[in-house]
């Protein structure tokens, strides 16, 4: 059985690394033994708990974004009565539908086989590791359509056609949608970040950074959600590790939502370079410490 | 968009089929698509419900529709 205190440290943990783009579910498998925590990560607790958690930050996601959220349900509404978009709303209600479905189906028939190698901390250490590389390459193309854009304005996958400029998520494509939705599916593997895989895929589909950063927490509500509804009917019989839980969802979800706050104002001028020699020094550690 | 009726149709028999998937999860005992012993898998009909639901948007979406005045 989980303690109160780890449960509460994990709640901590998964509000910060969650939209970070760092991989929440992979510091949840690789600092507890990198620290010396004597937990079982065989628990059967153990995912039901870190959704419970996922269900703070979700609701963190939300409460962020609550007016866009509010147009976003209201333009699907319209869009799908009608049968054609006409306003940004709409169009970007699509888009985000568009792009959780690849994720959702995903998730739905590899959850399972996935989760055996959720408590591996060798494996999220590996993955960690790769989660740093696919940061790096997409700052690297990044970079590059920079200076190719410098020499010589062209259009790329994702921009509006003639402008040189990089896209807003309102103007993105049918085809990018469904690009980042499909790299979001990644993220079932432990110790690849859901934030980071996707803000990469926006990142090479030609959004900045910001606009990369509201489209990935956009695209990871819901299926954020979707998941922790599901898996909460798991938690009901243990009664004091689901009060627990609750209370550490809630820790969980007002870390969430200053990090997303911290992300949000760093992408305006910063990149991801940080965060992926971070991931690769922890993958790093994981793999030379943990036996 | 231009709509198309065929393209239309299929998405309607699209969410037919996954309502009807939807249905057999949650009324069937079954391992099919999922893991563990053959069980009722309301996860997977919530999902079935989901597709199917969508794919009655897309229909309305590629309908032919009248040409806006």
């Amino acid at each position: 059985m989980l303690s109160a205190g780890l449960i509460f440290f994990l709640a901590a943990l998964q509000g910060l690394t969650e939209l970070f783009p760092v991989s929440s579910l992979g510091h949840a498998v690789v600092i507890p033994p990198l620290v010396g925590l004597s937990f079982r990560q065989t628990d059967p607790a153990f995912v039901p708990v870190l959704t419970m958690l996922h269900l703070g930050t979700a609701a963190a996601l939300l409460f962020l974004y609550r007016r866009d959220w509010a147009r976003i349900i209201a333009g699907f509404v319209r869009a799908a009565v009608r049968g054609r978009v006409e306003t940004t709303d709409e169009r970007l209600a699509m888009m985000l539908v568009v792009g959780s479905v690849p994720a959702g189906v995903i998730g739905l028939f590899l959850q399972d086989p996935l989760k055996s190698l959720f408590g591996d901390p060798r494996l999220a250490s590996g993955f960690l590791i790769v989660n740093g590389a696919i940061l790096l390459t997409a700052e690297w193309f990044r970079r590059r359509d920079e200076r190719r854009l410098a020499a010589a304005p062209a259009p790329a996958l994702g921009h509006a056609e003639g402008d040189p400029s990089y896209v807003a998520i309102e103007g993105l494509s049918v085809r990018t949608a469904v690009f980042v939705g499909i790299f979001q599916a990644g993220a079932l593997l432990p110790g690849i970040s859901r934030s980071g895989i996707t803000m990469a895929a926006g990142l090479f589909a030609g959004l900045r950074h910001e606009e990369a950063a509201r489209f990935s927490f956009l695209l990871a509500t819901p299926i954020i959600l979707a998941a922790g509804l599901l898996e909460v009917p798991s938690l009901g019989s243990d009664a004091p590790t689901a009060l627990v839980s609750a209370g550490a969802a809630v820790l969980a979800g007002v870390v969430a939502y200053a990090s997303a706050r911290f992300l949000l104002r760093y992408l305006r001028i910063g990149r991801l370079d940080p965060f992926a020699y971070y991931c690769a020094a922890l993958g790093a550690a994981g793999l030379v410490f943990i036996h | 968009m231009r709509g198309s009726g065929p393209l239309a149709i299929g998405l309607v028999v699209l969410a037919v089929v996954f309502a009807a998937v939807a249905v057999f999860y949650y009324t069937v005992k079954t391992n099919f698509l999922a893991s563990g012993h053959p069980a009722l898998h309301w996860k997977h009909a919530i999902v079935f419900t989901v597709l199917a639901v969508l794919c009655l948007v897309a229909a309305n979406f590629a309908r032919p529709k009248a040409a806006r005045t």
